[in-house]
């Protein structure tokens, strides 16, 4: 009988991202449910939920803040974990900024393919469904056995293009030949000319020689990439455009990672702007560097809930940014 | 040892270079760094196809980061082919969290169980799990090391009175880890318990400070200050100079130095082990509640009296029930007991308040049954008691993990102060030492000596500061674990203890 009983939606913030959370909550007129983390004085994490989940439709929202990786999804796995032994119908984690998906390919000899082991992991704790945001590869939804929604910025980012420029003065650039298709994507959707920066990357997080591959002069040029981690790519690439004669660049990401001294590489550089959405907490960067604006991407991950929930389809999402 | 690689995760390194030195080889390269965003990295330099892989990780202040690195190191090995892989925890951790303490609360330390599992781990090495039930959470084999024999060992060697000494629990919970060690060591038990009834008992206990004649503030007071004013100067100056040469770093046998002392010291020889030990240990015919009837004088006579007419006293030890076991023995006024971290979260389900967060950053990591939970809520009133004599013995306050000072430092104070017990040995396998807590006993009068296994690594800064701690090493301990897994051999001669010469 209980399972046609009408459940409800639990939210559940982690510590990582309240902000995210709230907005969410917020979109969805309801409150983030009544929590309790802490960590004890050895450091392990506690986590208990202070209403009862029994039988309800439960979305844990936690993303990972730049530098507590370990610690966020620790705390996403007890979050879950807790949730799944107080009896909750469905536990669906929403990570808008997927942990460790850099780390999807056996690359090297012996390298760990930690994407997958995060999968198993989230899996093993309890979690049914999954909702992320841009996921660096979409291979990595196969590393799951249970249902992922990849959401996408793109739409977002459409808007944001069309609001702030004409689309015919831009010039859609990739800045490494794995994002060749986000850009082609986007440049399609817009309409508009697209270019292709080739990089040789000796070592992760160190860029070699850049090569531009397409036409700029005279042009907005924006630059696309799922995720901004210490800049130097967004920032080489950028020199590179306008050396090749663009008016201004500027850059979107999905990720702001933005970690070591990026914001320092980002105020010292040639961009006019970096655009990311809000899937990482960035504190206070934003106050620290001019350069960076936000999209808040809450509505589309709060849609993408108020669907899952209602068992709509979320395709639509995939195309549309709900305003 | 061929077909064999250990590796060590970054939490300890030097235990796992002795491990390494005890099997005559050397730990297996691996690069283990952080990325810029936080992301672990892990690089295997080594083949380790077909291969019988031990990975080596304890505890570290960044938890979650040294089991993410033990997981992907796990992952990493098994996606290279390895045989088998091993993982090595001496400490294990989120061991606390083995039950669902409050409702709505996480078994983390079953989940960490899935997620090993998940991970690719074959087998499990630990040293004294907080309870031994987590065995049940893997589906893997575990090997439950213990470090009683080593520490049992220990104190054959290095305290001269050992055989009159006392193996006291510093709560209920923990009362058959201390019976394991008294058995093993042929000595008398006692128990120091906490009374968590409010109300009733706070009114017991303030009769019982009033007829103890101790100046008390009111509630607030913390025990510390007061025992601090209380102590008298030529027991401190007993306890430094004692203390001044009192460190002492064990060898892999655990053994510094056979001392002269150790082969008299066979405990197979004590001719009254179950005579003396029904004396000590008081029958539940104890009158709860009433002792605040006698006055502290006639209670000690009473009390032997009393004890010696307890026939059955052994047995009474395997039923002992925390709650109810209350005895007349010596009570002590243990009361306020101070305590840093507002912790309410084992009765948070009964007053839930939105602003969670203003709870703190860190509560006490509760433990098992009913340990430190007397701690959980400040500004209340408790009563401590002890069970047994321990009057001008040496005592030994055991448990299996030192975390947090406040119910050490409490059992020490009541065994020193009131059952004036000559000196007072903190004992537990793993040493977390969480915040300053090895600052606050190594400041603590009561306590002379504090012995901790190397099982969870501690900062040589620290270590060097605390004169009375001893850290006893286990790596032989684990080393030999680790080749008798390899070779297919029994594990049980492990856990015996040798009598040794």
């Amino acid at each position: 009988m209980s399972a046609e009983m009408a459940n409800e939606i639990k939210l559940i913030s982690g510590r990582s991202h309240p902000e995210l959370s709230d907005k969410i909550a917020k979109r969805l007129g309801i409150e983030v449910a009544r929590t309790i983390s802490l960590n004890y004085s050895n450091q392990e994490t506690s986590f208990t939920v202070g209403e009862s989940v029994r039988d309800e439709d439960v979305f844990i929202v936690q993303s990972t803040a730049t530098g507590d990786v370990n610690e966020g999804l620790m705390e996403l796995l007890i979050m879950i974990s807790a949730c799944r032994t107080a009896s909750a119908r469905r536990i669906t984690a929403v990570i808008p900024n997927f942990p460790y998906a850099r780390q999807d390919k056996k690359d090297k000899s012996r390298a760990p393919i930690s994407a997958r082991l995060v999968a198993n992991m989230l899996q093993t704790a309890g979690a049914n469904h999954i909702v992320t945001v841009d996921l660096h590869a979409s291979q990595i939804q196969g590393f799951f056995s249970v249902p992922v929604d990849n959401l996408y910025a793109e739409p977002s980012f459409l808007r944001y293009i069309r609001e702030n420029f004409n689309p015919e003065d831009c010039v859609i650039v990739s800045p490494d030949a794995g994002g060749a298709k986000r850009a082609t994507s986007i440049a399609d959707h817009l309409n508009t000319a697209f270019a292709l920066i080739h990089k040789e990357r000796p070592r992760p997080n160190v860029v070699g020689r850049m090569v531009l591959v397409g036409n700029v002069e005279d042009k907005v040029a924006i630059l696309v990439d799922d995720m901004a981690d210490t800049c130097g790519t967004l920032v080489k690439a950028a020199a590179v455009l306008k050396e090749n004669g663009a008016k201004s660049v500027l850059a979107l990401v999905t990720h702001g990672i933005l970690s070591g001294n990026a914001i320092e590489t980002l105020n010292g550089s040639v961009l006019t702007a970096l655009v990311v959405t809000n899937t990482v907490p960035l504190g206070d960067k934003v106050q620290r560097c001019p350069k960076l604006r936000v999209i808040d991407i809450s509505p589309t991950v709060a849609e993408a809930i108020r669907r899952t929930h209602n068992g709509e389809s979320v395709s639509y999402l995939f195309t549309h940014a709900p305003v | 040892m061929r077909g064999t690689l250990i590796f060590s995760g970054t939490s300890c390194p030097s235990l796992t270079k002795q491990i390494c030195e005890n099997l005559g080889m050397a730990p297996a390269e691996a690069e283990l760094t952080q990325f810029s965003n936080g992301e672990t990295s892990v690089r295997i330099l080594t083949s380790v196809r077909e291969k019988d892989v031990f990975v080596v990780q304890s505890g570290s202040p960044k938890i979650n980061d040294t089991i993410m690195e033990l997981l992907i190191m796990i992952s990493a090995c098994k996606g290279g082919s390895a045989s088998k892989v091993t993982a090595v925890l001496p400490y294990f951790p989120y061991s606390r969290q083995s039950k669902k303490k409050s409702h709505r609360g996480a078994i983390t330390a079953r989940m960490l169980a899935n997620l090993l599992g998940v991970a690719g781990v074959k087998h499990i090495v630990t040293v004294d799990l907080h309870a031994s039930q987590m065995q049940g959470f893997f589906k893997c084999p575990v090997d439950n090391l213990h470090a009683e024999p080593l520490i049992a060992r220990w104190i054959r060697h290095n305290v001269p009175d050992w055989k009159e000494a006392v193996v006291v629990s510093k709560n209920a919970g923990g009362t058959k880890r201390v019976t394991s060690l008294a058995d093993a060591l042929k000595l008398n038990f006692g128990m120091v318990t906490t009374d968590k009834r409010r109300g009733h008992n706070m009114t017991a206990s303030m009769i019982m400070n009033h007829l103890d004649g101790i100046e008390r503030q009111p509630v607030l007071d913390p025990i510390s200050n007061q025992v601090r004013t209380t102590s008298t100067e030529p027991e401190k100056e007993a306890t430094n100079a004692q203390s001044q040469d009192s460190r002492v770093v064990a060898d892999g046998q655990g053994s510094p130095r056979p001392a002269a002392n150790g082969t008299c010291a066979r405990s197979a020889s004590n001719p009254k082990p179950h005579h003396t030990r029904s004396q000590t240990t008081l029958s539940q015919s104890s009158v709860i509640d009433e002792l605040d009837e006698e006055a502290e004088g006639d209670e000690l006579e009473f009390n032997d009296q009393r004890a010696a007419e307890v026939i059955h006293g052994r047995l009474v030890q395997g039923h002992i029930v925390p709650d109810d076991f209350v005895s007349p023995a010596e009570s002590v006024a243990g009361t306020e007991i101070p305590d840093e971290d507002p912790m309410v979260m084992s009765h948070a389900s009964s007053f839930f308040a939105p602003q969670s967060h203003a709870l703190g950053g860190s509560g006490d990591a509760e433990a098992s049954s009913d340990e430190e939970e007397e701690i959980l809520k400040p500004k209340v009133e408790h009563m401590i008691t002890l069970v047994g004599d321990v009057k001008g013995r040496s005592v030994f306050i055991v448990d299996d993990m030192i975390d947090k000072p406040g119910s050490w430092i409490a059992a020490a104070e009541t065994v020193r102060k009131r059952g004036k017990a000559e000196k007072v040995y903190c004992i537990a396998t793993h040493g977390v030492f969480g915040g300053d807590c090895l600052e606050q006993m190594q400041a603590c009068d009561c306590i002379d000596t504090i012995v901790v296994t190397n099982s969870y690594p501690i900062p040589e800064e620290k270590a060097r500061k605390a004169s009375k701690l001893v850290v006893l090493d286990l790596s032989f301990l684990l080393a030999e674990a680790i080749r008798r897994n390899h070779y297919g051999e029994s594990m049980s001669p492990l856990f015996q203890h040798v009598l040794d010469s």
